[in-house]
């Protein structure tokens, strides 16, 4: 079975994922900041026990090669951050086949299980509820009747559950006081938006996280319902504006288009955030290029930002900028945009 | 009333810390013992040396301020750790930290009231991922393939039909259709004044007013150069 992220999503024109992410402590033991390691790995063994191995791979991260952490970083089931993988001994990671859902153990919170979709489809909600159902019937779950689920980072504390849309907005960002109005928007909402970037990180990229905030005070259903009309709302708001400047600035964003496509194609060399520039303007006017001569996929165009943006983080960041990066990057492009054709 | 660690019915003295209700053991156990000392055994007495007195007004102003010093009994972490954190280390934390969880809960959220499903249970939901219209790619429209179409050979039987068209659409064959899905910068500037014609023959007029600022514009630009 292929990954999850290589599948067709819909409105992957705008949308490259949606997640569902929901966290849970276990009774009996202190939360991570507190938990010795003699009491970790009680918790490792406990939830090792209860996880169904016909559904799940993985499991100890001590026993994950370089190649398993560069997959699982690259599926999202892993952060960008080299701590993610800090401490192995006090982690395990399980996921299904096509690595759309996973158990992460130790990673904040006792548990979390997150699922992943491609494009806009909040189905991946039904999926994680599930997931985590399961676990909280074979689990004592730290839950109480005024808080509903506690976790160590408060904010969290309730539902403990998150919406996840990943978009790309090229055509937001690029229309003066898009971000602005947007953000407003999402805030009506009591939702949040912020740029794709890891700490440390300047945002290179017109990618955004467009998460749900509220844990308390609200149903399940509420969040779900708001997210579904707020992405809508995004969505339509992003392809009107692709279309004023497709079509207002059009010998403009067919030039720089055109242009953004020989770079990816045929470039030797080329850093993260020319890659993720190049990748925006054609998501930009591809749907206004009647001429035929390029032709990418938004899947393949996904696929490419989400390679690129999910790098695996190298010691320095620096280095992502070496010769041996920027050709590696280069070399996995072309190899994409050629299989595309 | 009864105390909120252990249980216990509350009879003689009620000790408050931080909005949680002890009694007097679990207070002393939890290390809040010099804040049940009682006022009156410094006071009462006349001869109490002055830095007991400055000493008990110190632990007053802890108490009052003193959420700094406040502790979880079971993992330890203090209320300053939590406040830089903004985590807790374990359940009780819930209990040793209430007022402030409540206050940044309501600071980030503005509510503090669970409303979500109950473990192992299914959430009460039956939401679907909603569809949102795409917008059409729009070809675009080449004056010269406009005119091709409008004059393609179909044949004896359609030529007729084909003149017809032209009447209708004017001499360059542009349609209402076809000019309003157009590019006007890719119009000649005949075509635009052919295209104002045709769309006022057919009360498109906000058309009409398009092409005739487009065509203005392209004038009023020859001037500026």
């Amino acid at each position: 079975m292929s990954d999850w992220y290589m599948n067709e999503g819909r409105d992957n024109d705008v949308v490259l994922s949606t997640k569902a992410c929901i966290v849970r402590n276990i009774k009996g033991y202190n939360f991570m900041p507190r938990l010795d390691d003699k009491d970790c790995q009680s918790l490792l063994e406990t939830v090792d026990n209860v996880i169904d191995k016909s559904v799940y791979d993985g499991g100890d991260a001590t026993t994950f090669d370089k190649m398993t952490v560069v997959r699982l970083t690259r599926l999202q089931i892993l952060g960008r951050e080299a701590t993610q993988m800090t401490n192995p001994e006090r982690k395990a990671f399980y996921y299904n086949e096509d690595a759309s859902l996973s158990v992460a153990v130790g990673s904040g919170e006792h548990l979390t299980v997150k699922a992943m979709a491609p494009g806009h489809d909040i189905s991946v909600y039904k999926k994680v509820e599930k997931a985590a159902t399961e676990l909280e019937s074979k689990l004592d779950i730290a839950f109480s009747e005024n808080y509903g689920f506690l976790t160590s980072n408060v904010r969290l504390a309730g539902t403990g559950l998150k919406i996840l849309y990943t978009v790309s907005l090229p055509a937001i960002t690029k229309t003066e006081g898009g971000i602005a109005a947007l953000t407003q928007r999402v805030g009506q909402y009591e939702w949040s938006i912020y740029p794709f970037s890891e700490r440390g990180e300047i945002a290179d990229s017109d990618v955004y996280i467009i998460s749900s905030v509220n844990t308390q005070g609200v149903t399940e259903d509420e969040v779900l319902r708001r997210g579904e009309m707020l992405i809508s709302d995004v969505i339509k708001a992003e392809r009107a504006c692709r279309e004023e400047i497709a079509t207002k600035k059009k010998d403009q964003s067919e030039d720089i288009y055109g242009r953004s496509y020989g770079t990816l194609r045929y470039a030797g060399m080329i850093s993260r955030s020319e890659a993720l520039q190049a990748l925006s303007w054609i998501r930009l006017f591809r749907d206004y290029d009647d001429s035929g001569e390029i032709d990418v996929s938004c899947n393949a165009l996904n696929k490419l930002t989400m390679d690129i943006l999910w790098e695996p983080a190298p010691p320095t960041r620096k280095s992502g900028q070496s010769v041996s990066s920027m050709r590696a990057r280069a070399n996995l492009i072309r190899k994409i945009l050629k299989g595309d054709k | 009333m009864r105390c909120e660690r252990c249980g216990k019915e509350l009879t003689n003295r009620i000790i408050k810390i931080n909005g949680v209700t002890f009694c007097e053991d679990c207070a002393r156990l939890m290390g809040y013992d010099r804040f049940l000392r009682d006022p009156s055994d410094i006071m009462g007495n006349p001869f109490a040396p002055l830095d007991q007195i400055a000493s008990s007004l110190m632990q007053m102003s802890e108490l009052d301020f003193g959420n700094s010093t406040l502790t979880c009994p079971k993992c330890g972490m203090t209320l300053r750790e939590f406040e830089n954190e903004g985590r807790v280390g374990c359940i009780e934390c819930y209990n040793t930290f209430n007022d402030n969880i409540v206050r940044e809960m309501f600071k980030q959220q503005g509510n503090s009231e669970y409303a979500g499903r109950l473990p192992g249970q299914e959430a009460d939901t039956d939401i679907k991922t909603s569809e949102v219209s795409r917008i059409k790619k729009i070809p675009r429209p080449r004056i010269e393939a406009v005119k091709s179409e409008a004059l393609e050979d179909k044949g004896p039987a359609t030529e007729e039909k084909v003149q017809d068209k032209e009447i209708k659409t004017g001499k360059g064959g542009l349609t209402v259709d076809q000019l309003k899905k157009a590019d006007l910068g890719m119009l000649s500037d005949d075509d635009l004044a052919e295209g104002i014609k045709v769309a006022a023959d057919a009360e498109e007029y906000k058309l009409a007013s398009r092409l005739r600022d487009e065509l203005k514009g392209r004038k009023e630009g020859e001037g500026n150069v």
